[in-house]
């Protein structure tokens, strides 16, 4: 089907693909190929990639689990302070990521208000572990995966449940035959947006967990650290960054369009 | 309807090409006559004496200047230096980012203005009981750097080096951070055992926050800070000022006070 | 055993009360206009309502304070609710699942129902994949397979495309005839109640106006909806006499020519029914003897094989029925102008004021 675009809105499309395209077309040009092998190994790429995957999937399984079950307490729930809950619950989106890691610090760091028992009792310390990286960045990406969870859950008709009640579907079986399933393509969405943000991640990273290859130092962080004594490695390990992403989204695209 | 639409895109895309820049530095005593702007890019070390000190003196003595300063680690400022070339002044925490920083885009009046040494700090409870710089080598102590590349950070490893404790010092570093305002952020948080920081850093972190930990002179190291005009300034004279201020007898207290030694 | 409810619930500011009574295997029809309060009954009776108060007693045991989901009742509902990402057979066994049969036997149970009730629905097919009428007997299905001792159904013609109408109302007719619990069936449509229900409760505006067998409240209609619903035209309005022996009977939307049995010396306030098949339709103003001539357009036309219901909105309103041809040959549809006739003595008129005894003094 052939539908003429309007002009106006195909130039700022245009500006709007450029702007965004051009700085990874940039990256792809600058990169020294004839040195890539050299440049990544220097860099720790094999670390921080190893990393980077471990963490991001791991905040994204997290941000599942424990996002799922805050958005529909959220668009089920009937409890005082519900709205201040919700706007606690997206906080992360608009904070800056080093604040969150500041927050994340004085609470779960070694001195902090929960952490010092962790540490004290359990002797547990999340600061400086690649468990602490998870944790910062679960903090970033849950948001988002509660939004699309509590959008997806008001977008069904709840009169579905009370048809499941009348069939004798107790309140668990009703919510995991019959709404996961329905909302199921809106959780796989949030937790798309979940993941990327995850891998990311930065700012929170860098000031809860640290940096430290092997260990923490996910490809964000060692592209920061590489930029200034290596930059054709800090290049090279921004390009695996998009090339991830690109494979990700592009795999995932009916998800998030709906199709086409 | 469509024309209209078109050149306000123009229009609004050449506005957003000329910008300003504007990077947190303090308001100036403007009076009648044109405002200056002087751009200082200076180690992150230097923050407290240049911000609190040498920056509003030298407004003062010099009506219509503003200067803004822009703090971070040397390695990142020369970076910066060298692909936007924005600044007027580069103050840099060693010798190896200034000389990146001459060979393109160039200084003048480049001279030594400060030295630094390095101390430990640890929280102030000391959880690891650290009172030695051997004690870094202790297994288990949760030890913070500087990365690599960042003066600081380079330096720390130097001094670990001479007392022949590198190796075992490294095995203990948990995070190597960006800049020594991070490091000593992860001591003050209580996160950390120990880091390796400049002697600056004790005296303009309030003192409770950290105890501090002296490292012997002879495997000690002393960082020398330069100060250089950027070539390219849009003015010169006024740059050349700020340097001559920041090595005059005034200046020079100002950074005694803040824990730094004087040049030469 | 069987059903006994009293019930009363308040919704914002409606208030809907009802009485129900009905024996195993026995069928209640509520009928009503649209807002009256039927479907807040049925899911009042089904639990699925707060604020219900009041007693409802199912095969003697008390059940207004159970959960919906422990309450012995099923519901077919008007929008279906089909579980739109489990097939058709999922659905169906969704019931006996629930109730704690194995996944083999519920879908045994399934494809039983699914044969006896929706023999032409593919099992393994989604619900959007089917018709309005399909997914209605897919719901039917979905709630007997719970064996419910309750059914409910909410208008279980509506959005069911006439040609497939019919058969739907058999399959009920056949369901409901075999179904040994309880049944309370919602309808707008009076063909759907008279022919499966054995009692029909009139409701408006939360009240229940007339409860009865079909043919009591053909015979007495208490309110124009009831009237309508039996298919009569229904006039309520002060008696005047005529000097002849006739009377005029005056309502607020028109006057009417009618004559009653006894002479009535005085205004008296009465109701009085036609029969739409006694009310003939002419393109141009008719010539002769009726009394009643009534110039009006068509609203509403509903032809039922042979036989066309019409209604012309004049003064006053007037139902007719007439033979599907003539609604061809006079050129009828909705918005044509016509003509309705009708004789005087074709009017039952009943006194409802002091005096006359009530009751059908003529036809």
């Amino acid at each position: 089907m052939h539908r003429r675009l309007p002009l106006p809105v195909v130039c700022l499309a245009a500006i709007g693909a450029a702007f965004v395209a051009l700085p990874v077309v940039a990256l792809i040009v600058r990169a020294p190929w004839g040195d890539l092998g050299d440049a990544l190994r220097g860099a720790g790429a094999g670390n921080a990639f190893r990393l980077s995957l471990m963490v991001s999937v791991a905040a994204t399984a997290l941000s599942v689990a424990f996002g799922v079950p805050l958005a529909w307490v959220l668009a089920r729930g009937s409890f005082p302070g519900r709205s201040v809950l919700r706007a606690v619950v997206v906080l992360p989106l608009v904070l800056p990521p080093v604040v969150g890691g500041l927050g994340l610090l004085f609470a779960l760091g070694r001195s902090g208000v929960a952490g010092r028992w962790l540490h004290e009792a359990l002797g547990i310390q999340l600061t400086f572990t690649t468990w602490g990286a998870i944790v910062a960045a679960t903090f970033v990406s849950m948001p988002l995966v509660v939004i699309a969870t509590e959008a997806g859950l008001r977008s069904i008709d709840p009169r579905y449940e009370l048809a499941a009640a009348t069939l004798g579907a107790r309140p668990s079986r009703t919510m995991w035959r019959v709404v996961m399933p329905m909302l199921a393509p809106q959780v796989a969405a949030g937790a798309v947006l979940a993941w990327a943000r995850a891998l990311g991640e930065f700012g929170a990273t860098i000031t809860f967990a640290g940096n430290l290859a092997g260990h923490t130092q996910t490809l964000p962080l060692a592209v920061y650290q590489a930029r200034q004594t290596d930059p054709g490695g800090a290049i090279f390990l921004s390009l695996i960054l998009v090339a991830i992403s690109i494979i990700v989204l592009v795999s995932m695209r009916h998800r998030l369009t709906g199709g086409r | 309807m469509r024309r209209p639409i078109i050149v306000l895109c123009g229009l609004m895309l050449m506005g957003s090409a000329c910008s300003s820049d504007d990077s947190g530095g303090s308001a100036g005593q403007g009076s009648a006559g044109a405002e200056t702007q002087l751009t200082v890019f200076a180690a992150a070390s230097l923050t407290g004496v240049f911000r609190d000190a040498i920056g509003p003196d030298f407004e003062t003595r010099h009506d219509g200047v503003t200067i803004t300063f822009n703090f971070g680690a040397s390695d990142s400022l020369a970076g910066q230096i060298r692909s936007e070339g924005t600044a007027d002044v580069f103050a840099s925490a060693s010798g190896t980012w200034m000389d990146a920083v001459q060979d393109d885009p160039g200084v003048t009046e480049r001279t030594d203005f400060a030295t630094n040494r390095l101390v430990i700090i640890t929280p102030p409870d000391n959880p690891a009981n650290v009172v030695s710089l051997d004690d870094l080598a202790r297994p288990g102590v949760q030890l913070v750097l500087a990365a690599e590349g960042v003066p600081v950070g380079d330096y720390a490893r130097e001094v670990l080096q001479s007392a022949g404790i590198l190796n075992d010092a490294e095995a203990n570093v948990v995070s190597n951070e960006e800049d020594n305002a991070s490091v000593v952020a992860k001591i003050t948080a209580g996160e950390a055992d120990a880091a390796i920081v400049y002697t600056s850093d004790v005296s303009a972190a309030a003192g409770n926050d950290v105890t501090a930990v002296e490292i012997a002179d002879d495997v000690n190291v002393l960082a020398t800070y330069p100060i250089a005009v950027v070539a390219g300034a849009p003015d010169a004279s006024l740059a050349g000022a700020f340097v001559s201020y920041v090595l005059s007898d005034a200046g020079q207290a100002s950074l005694e006070a803040y824990g730094f030694g004087t040049a030469g | 055993m069987g059903l006994r409810a009293d019930i009363t619930v308040r919704r914002g500011a409606f208030e809907v009360a009802a009485v129900l009574e009905a024996a195993d295997g026995g069928t209640v029809a509520i009928v009503g206009p649209n807002g009256a309060g039927k479907t807040t009954v049925l899911e009042a009776l089904a639990g699925l309502l707060p604020g219900v108060v009041g007693t409802i007693e199912l095969d003697g045991v008390r059940i207004e304070a159970t959960p919906p989901d422990r309450r012995r009742v099923g519901v077919c509902f008007q929008d279906d609710l089909l579980f739109p990402t489990m097939s058709v057979l999922e659905n169906v066994a969704f019931g006996p699942r629930a109730r704690g049969r194995d996944a083999r036997a519920a879908r045994l149970r399934a494809s039983e129902l699914l044969r006896d009730v929706a023999p032409a629905v593919e099992p393994s097919a989604k619900p959007r994949a089917l018709s309005g009428g399909e997914r209605r007997r897919v719901a039917l299905a979905r709630a007997l397979a719970a064996e419910p001792r309750l059914l409910l159904l909410d208008e279980p013609l509506a959005g069911v495309d006439v040609a497939a109408r019919a058969e739907i109302r058999e399959l009920l007719r056949r369901v409901l005839a075999g179904f040994d619990g309880v049944a309370v069936l919602v309808a707008h449509d009076p063909i759907d109640t008279l022919t499966v229900a054995d009692r029909v409760s009139v409701l408006e505006a939360g009240r229940q106006i007339q409860t009865g067998t079909p043919d009591e409240i053909r015979a007495a209609p208490r309110s124009s909806y009831a009237a309508d619903l039996v298919g009569v035209n229904l006039f309520r309005g002060t008696l005047e006499p005529l000097p002849d022996g006739a009377a005029r009977l005056v309502t607020d939307d028109g006057a009417i020519t009618v004559a009653p049995e006894t002479r009535v010396d005085g205004p008296r306030a009465a109701i009085a029914t036609l029969k739409p098949i006694d009310v003939a339709l002419h393109a141009e103003e008719p010539e002769g003897s009726p009394r009643n001539v009534v110039h009006g357009h068509v609203s509403e036309v509903a032809i039922d094989g042979e036989r066309a219901r019409i209604r012309v909105d004049g003064h006053p309103p007037l139902t007719a029925e007439i033979t599907a041809g003539s609604v061809a040959r006079l050129g009828l549809a909705r918005g044509s102008d016509v003509w309705a006739s009708f004789k005087a003595v074709e009017v039952s008129v009943i006194v409802t004021d002091e005096g006359a005894a009530p009751g059908t003094l003529s036809g």
